[in-house]
């Protein structure tokens, strides 16, 4: 099968990441027949309440993918200001330049083709240490981070031991 | 599809001792594909693409993708100092790295390649644009070494490299440590090549031969000799597809020869791709046929375009199969011991089937009633021990049915155990009778 921009691409990625995995981050397609979808595990960054966890999430890459972000979700509960319900990671390395939902991003954050997998999931990192609380994609948590760090940060310890079935 | 073992990438040098190569191999790929520059340009903000991967990521939004300055496709100049030094390194690379892994695997046998990379990690002085040299910096604590690798490198590659004259460029090949600058041939210690790559003013600008007499021997860059003797291809202008009727863009398009179906959105996308092919092909050394570019569009259209699989991967692989060109002794090659296992799971589970009917026969007539798990558990195991198996009270203790005592088997109504015995046999081997089975029992059990 002929393989188009974004496979070479993904292979390309795959390849580095599995040369060289960036601490705390392993990822790779889900299956070699469909390179636009991956899963990745994603180690709660120490020093922070999320420390000691190993979350699970799904990359899902567009068909002219890298000139468009693919879309990030968590497959385990993460409670986090910028994490949607659902899972869904509202970041705006994931955002394309043109739009800006949240009209707060500067253009320099937001995704360009020059951006890889590993700088995602490296900015996710980021994220979970330090929310960004302007653009609350869960106000729930954004509130609770804001006014009540203590409990925010005891409920997401608590998810994490939770999904550890501790 | 290429596996990932196919894939070359700057990372491969990281487990060997030149793992400072890495970095040396980052600068030479485009940060949009990640692959080497394939005929590189340089953008009027000085940045370096492979000449599609700028002109689509430029018709996509118009910035350069690193720096997201303005940017347009006019102002992209070939890089062609760029293209050379590809050419030269890609040559190099394959003898290059094996020599490298094949040194690590023979004298140094006794160290991880882990530590190895973290020795070269600490030589590595590139500035941080490199995207491989961020991470190689952080593991800069490692443990210290006696000898540093850059001097391992001086005295034992490059008597091998003198051989082969294509290395010789990329090694440090002069007893005092300096290489030459790729673009210009300047030379400097390797540390300083990329910051200076950064400002090189490239081998036109650079001091002449006469100055530098030591890089008159170089091999005379065969891309640029023959770059001016070049016609050059006709550029396709961009259009303004809002000011185009549809019916004048199906005409344009017929007229270049590439297919003008499909609903209007479909129509831009396609002459956009087929600009951005043609134009990226008009920047090439050597340029491809049209034809290849036809297939290259077609490649678009299959994977990006009308053509796109919109799918699931079941139905992606059965339009595969019956695609025309499709090549079913590969496929039934690559999928041998899949069909083998296949063949043999059918051939067992069909001797199995038919044992079970001889047995459920057998166990009607023989031993009404009895613990219908166990046919369950028979089923699975080899023939000869079945009639042991069958009969086992101990499987009892399995489900922890209380109401079903030994004792009580032998008077159920035989009428109940064949297709209570074929109900259970189609669930997965181990699981719990179903409430029904086991409320059937206990209005045996009661009436008794």
């Amino acid at each position: 099968m002929a393989q188009s921009t974004a496979h070479r691409r993904l292979l390309q990625e795959y390849r580095a990441l599995t040369n060289n995995p960036p601490e705390g981050i392993t990822a790779g397609p889900v299956s070699e027949d469909d390179l636009l979808h991956w899963e990745c595990l994603i180690q709660g960054p120490e020093g922070t309440p999320f420390e000691g966890g190993v979350f699970p999430a799904e990359l899902k890459f567009p068909k002219d993918y890298p000139l468009a972000p693919p879309t990030m979700k968590f497959l385990a509960d993460v409670f986090h200001p910028n994490v949607y319900p659902s899972g869904l990671v509202c970041i705006s390395i994931l955002h394309p330049p043109g739009d800006d939902p949240n009209h707060y991003e500067h253009a320099s954050e937001r995704w360009s083709p020059i951006q890889s997998v590993e700088k995602i999931l490296i900015s996710v990192m980021s994220m979970l240490a330090e929310p960004n609380d302007e653009s609350p994609a869960n106000v729930e948590a954004a509130k609770m981070w804001r006014e009540r760090r203590d409990e925010y940060e005891k409920t997401v310890r608590d998810g994490v031991l939770r999904m550890l079935g501790l | 599809m290429a596996s990932s073992d196919d894939v070359p990438d700057s990372t491969d040098w990281l487990s060997t001792p030149l793992s400072g190569f890495a970095a040396v191999e980052a600068a030479l790929r485009c940060q949009v594909c990640k692959d080497l520059y394939k005929t590189p340009m340089i953008t009027s903000c000085c940045h370096t693409f492979c000449s599609i991967c700028i002109r689509r990521a430029l018709s996509n939004d118009g910035k350069c993708p690193m720096c997201r300055a303005t940017e347009q496709e006019l102002k992209l100049r070939s890089n062609w100092s760029m293209e050379e030094t590809v050419e030269a390194f890609s040559k190099a690379r394959a003898a290059a790295l094996s020599l490298a892994r094949s040194h690590q695997d023979g004298a140094r046998s006794s160290r991880s390649p882990k530590r190895k990379a973290a020795e070269g990690a600490a030589e590595a002085h590139e500035p941080k644009r490199l995207r491989t040299s961020a991470r190689l910096s952080r593991n800069r604590g490692g443990p210290s070494v006696p000898v540093t690798p850059s001097e391992e490198v001086e005295e034992q590659v490059v008597p091998d490299s003198n051989n082969d004259e294509e290395d010789g460029d990329y090694v440090p090949d002069a007893p005092n440590g300096l290489v030459p600058c790729p673009l210009c041939n300047r030379r400097m210690k390797e540390w300083q090549v990329f910051g200076h790559l950064e400002s090189c003013p490239g081998p036109s600008a650079a001091a002449s031969p006469l100055n530098n007499p030591t890089t008159t021997d170089t091999t005379p860059s065969f891309a640029q000799s023959h770059r001016k003797q070049q016609k050059t291809l006709e550029r396709l202008p961009p259009l303004n597809y809002s000011m185009l009727k549809e019916q004048a863009l199906r005409k344009k398009m017929s007229d270049l020869g590439i297919s003008n179906q499909g609903p209007r959105i479909l129509l831009e996308k396609r002459h956009r791709e087929w600009l951005t092919l043609w134009n990226a092909n008009c920047d090439a050394a050597v340029p491809k046929k049209r034809s290849e570019l036809l297939h290259d569009l077609d490649t678009w259209e299959r994977t990006q375009g009308g053509r796109a699989p919109t799918m699931g991967r079941v139905a992606q692989t059965a339009a595969v199969i019956k695609d025309k060109d499709f090549d079913g002794a590969a496929w039934a090659a690559r999928h041998d011991s899949s069909f083998r296992d296949l063949i043999a799971s059918a051939r067992r589970s069909r001797q199995e089937a038919a044992k079970k009917t001889e047995e459920v026969d057998e166990a009607s007539e023989a031993s009404a009633g009895r613990n219908p798990d166990s046919v369950v558990i028979a089923s699975s195991q080899p023939p000869e021990e079945k009639p042991t198996t069958t009969d086992d009270p101990s499987d009892q203790h399995g489900e922890g049915r209380p109401d079903t005592a030994p004792g009580l088997e032998p008077v159920l109504d035989p009428s109940h155990a064949e297709p209570m015995s074929w109900q259970l046999s189609q669930r997965p081997i181990g699981s719990a009778p179903s409430a029904e089975g086991a409320s059937t029992r206990m209005v045996e059990a009661d009436k008794y």
